[in-house]
């Protein structure tokens, strides 16, 4: 595994590179452009797409380079950082063109939004890459700092602050909890480097007699690492900040921190606390089991998140906990300690990028017209809106993991990770959560198709704005088809799994 | 000669008063303050490590980033609860009650 | 006579840091929280000090007293009512509260002497400066620059939380 120094690593930064160099231009054409608003939007509209664009263009060209840590060892380039970096800027793509018409942020102005997403993208991709405790400590709170002040960004709605004010506080809390816990670990081992504590902790000095010190770090660092997942017990704060933000932000806070703490969970556990066993399997290091500990989380987060959504009435809310369940599901990927199991959990994240953003923007068109986002203010729809009913089902049965869509698919990958690792009863709990999970996506669907006594308009047809329509079948399509695309996304995830240290 | 251990315990007894802070204080800038109490605990452990365990200054340059972190983080919370308060402000009621849980 | 004086310094500080800490958390006027603040940083910094960073020791002086400490008496002062703005979340009441800091404290302390720390070779004293920012400048730049990314968005969204136009 080589490291090499800042210079030679900056050629291989270059989508990096190109999201900060937009971040600025927004910010300086924001200003320059003040005192004309509409060419101003369009500008900084296109600037933002024109650079996430090609981010995106040289996220791709950049996956054939060989595995290395960059900038002395601070970040790492290999494949599964490669495949989330697109994963992160795809989803900013999507959710800025969420913000072009929706009715929560007609009234404000979006210039420092657009900065904003741009920040949190390029600060997400950061934190899925680092492999030093300083930079991922850092990287994380800049998504956070970022991503508080998106949820605020409804100046006037009372909501929007109590969210906004509820997850800063939350999040300092649990993030200065996780650095309590990594000094810790800088004590035990001396090394900021996630792979100079595997040596340490791999010694047989310290592994003898660290056991204690070493189950604090765990618990503390997964106080903040759950919090960015919302996983049980830290996604308290998951409900009310989803659904006082407003809905682009929901969206992407449902996708990227989310994907992003998956993804430092497993460079923390698999590079730091296991070494690597085989060409891609790994062994806990250390005298603390906490692969037990991860499936306790998982069992818990799914069981919650689905338990919970039943008695759920506003549509953010019960998508919030929908969202916690969805994490749990992918933690049975982290929890194997084996290449499919991450494997798995790439496929599971496409995947669900697509089916959440989905359903989020079904949320966002039927308040643009209804003005509601009560489950029971989506009576009747079917009559109004038609093929926005039947791509809502699609997101919703792909959600439940029902076959053909591609959500069934995401979960028998999944699945077949954990069993193969030997862990049937996990599939067993795992199977017996979607089930659960189905009733509440139902509901929703079947108060769409049935009309409501007090529907105001029942049959006029609901206005669609073209770019929504146009996402929307973007967004359905790979949900409809994702059995033609398995190959596809299966050679995806086998080029994810190379982790730095994988040597296939 | 201090041992390390006296400084880790001092650090420990800031953290668990932090986290006193936080469990019982309902106005939210006593929990902010609570958190730098947290903050500054961590730092403490680091420059301590760095100067017993490592003897270098690794953990001080990370102790220096985690003094940026505390501020942006202390600057940003209180703008929120500075525009929580303007709402408020006018409002009869006086609690942050709208969003329970 | 030589080894009691570090001795005496660490408790005085030590001493000073966990009482103001302790008003900072238990005591019932928001003012009198913010200045015992003020007297927990100045017992960090001498800390810092005494652990032989003086770079962070000042750092600590000009940003925590001088940064967040002032800023957050401005955010007292401006908002004088502010014992209104009340969390409706789950908290407990202080014995509870109490009982668990006290548990962890209590865990902390036996990981503590209970952990065969390494004890490296001391460095010899002298100015840290040179040393961190030769890091800063060779294998930590990539930390450097994100961190100036994270100054600009906090900067800009404090800004824009903050002031008062909303068309703007």
């Amino acid at each position: 595994m080589e490291r090499i120094d800042t210079l030679s690593s900056l050629e291989f930064f270059r989508p990096e590179i190109v999201l900060v160099l937009s971040l600025m231009w927004v910010l300086i054409w924001d200003l320059i452009l003040k005192n004309r608003p509409r060419e101003r939007r369009a500008v900084l509209v296109g600037s933002t797409l024109l650079g996430l664009v090609i981010a995106l263009g040289f996220a791709f060209a950049g996956t054939d380079a060989p595995s290395m840590g960059l900038f002395s060892n601070m970040v790492a380039l290999d494949g599964f950082g490669n495949v989330l970096r697109i994963l992160f800027i795809v989803t900013a793509i999507f959710v800025l063109l969420f913000t072009l018409h929706s009715n929560e942020l007609k009234s404000v102005h979006h210039g420092e939004l657009l900065v904003l997403l741009l920040t949190a993208t390029v600060a997400l991709i950061w934190m899925a890459n680092s492999i030093n405790l300083l930079m991922i400590y850092l990287a994380l709170e800049t998504v956070s700092v970022a991503s508080y002040v998106m949820v605020g960004y409804l100046k006037s709605d009372r909501l929007s602050n109590e969210a906004s004010l509820k997850y800063i506080l939350f999040g300092a809390v649990s993030t200065g909890t996780m650095l309590f816990g990594l000094s810790l670990l800088f004590g035990l081992t001396g090394s900021l480097d996630l792979y100079g504590i595997r040596s340490a902790l791999a010694s047989q000095e310290v592994v003898a007699s660290s056991g204690p010190a070493l189950m604090v770090v765990i618990v503390l660092v997964l106080a903040g690492i759950g919090f960015k997942m919302a996983t049980v017990p830290f996604h308290f704060w998951c409900p009310d900040v989803y659904t006082g933000a407003p809905t682009p932000v929901t969206a992407f806070l449902s996708v990227g921190p989310k994907v992003a703490g998956f993804a430092v969970l497993v460079r923390f556990f698999y590079g730091g606390l296991s070494e690597p066993i085989g060409s891609a399997n790994w062994a806990m290091v250390g005298s603390v089991d906490w692969q037990t500990i991860l499936m306790v989380v998982s069992v818990l987060t799914m069981t919650l998140g689905n338990v919970a959504a039943l008695t759920q009435t506003n549509v953010k809310r019960l998508l919030a906990y929908s969202s916690i369940a969805h994490a749990g599901y992918i933690m049975m990927g982290a929890a194997v300690l084996s290449g499919e199991g991450i494997q798995a959990m790439i496929a599971y994240m496409i995947v669900y990028l697509f089916m959440n953003l989905g359903a989020f923007l079904v949320v966002i068109v039927v308040h643009n017209e209804v003005g509601s986002f009560d489950v029971k203010d989506y009576a009747g729809i079917w009559r109004r809106a038609p093929m926005l009913t039947v791509v809502m089902g699609v997101f919703l049965f792909s959600l439940m993991g029902i076959p053909p869509f591609a959500g069934f698919l995401a979960k028998w990958y999944i699945f077949a990770a954990v069993i193969k690792a030997g862990l049937g009863w996990f599939a067993v709990v795992g199977v017996a959560n979607s089930a659960i999970g189905a009733y509440y996506y139902l509901k929703i669907l079947r108060t769409m198709f049935i009309d409501g006594d007090d529907t105001p308009e029942p049959t006029k047809p609901m206005p669609l704005q073209p770019v929504y329509a146009g996402l929307l079948f973007v967004l359905v399509v790979p949900n409809i088809i994702g059995l033609l695309l398995w190959g596809y996304l299966d050679q995806v995830a086998e080029y994810s799994k190379r982790l730095l240290d994988v040597v296939l | 000669m201090i041992s390390l251990e006296s400084y880790l315990v001092v650090a420990a007894a800031l953290f668990s008063l932090g986290l006193y802070g936080i469990l019982t204080r309902k106005n939210a800038v006593n929990v902010l303050m609570s958190i730098e109490l947290i903050f500054n605990s961590a730092n403490i452990n680091l420059i301590a490590f760095s100067r017993y365990v490592t003897g270098d200054t690794e953990g001080q340059v990370f102790a220096l980033f985690v003094i940026v972190i505390a501020a942006c983080e202390a600057a940003v919370a209180l703008a929120i609860i500075m525009s929580l308060y303007r709402i408020l402000k006018g409002v009869e009621l006086t609690d942050a009650s709208a969003l329970k849980g | 006579m030589e080894a009691i004086a570090p001795k005496i310094i660490f408790w005085v500080f030590a001493g000073l840091m966990l009482g103001s800490a302790f008003v900072v958390v238990h005591g019932r006027h928001l003012v009198r929280s913010a200045f015992a603040l003020l007297a927990t940083f100045f017992s960090v910094a001498g800390f810092y000090a005494m652990l032989g960073a003086d770079f962070l020791a000042g750092v600590q002086l000009l940003v925590y007293v001088g940064g967040i400490l002032t800023l957050i008496l401005f955010g007292v002062m401006l908002t004088n009512r502010i014992y209104n703005l009340e969390l409706e979340t789950a908290t407990f009441q202080v014995v509870p509260g109490a009982l668990v800091a006290l548990t962890v404290f209590g865990c902390l302390v036996a990981i503590i002497y209970n952990t065969p720390w390494s004890k490296a070779a001391l460095v010899e004293e002298g100015p840290t400066t040179p040393a961190i920012g030769r890091l800063l400048m060779t294998e930590y730049v990539l930390p450097f620059e994100v961190a100036s990314v994270l100054l600009l968005v906090a900067l800009l969204g404090a800004a824009m939380l903050v002031r008062r136009r909303t068309d703007l």
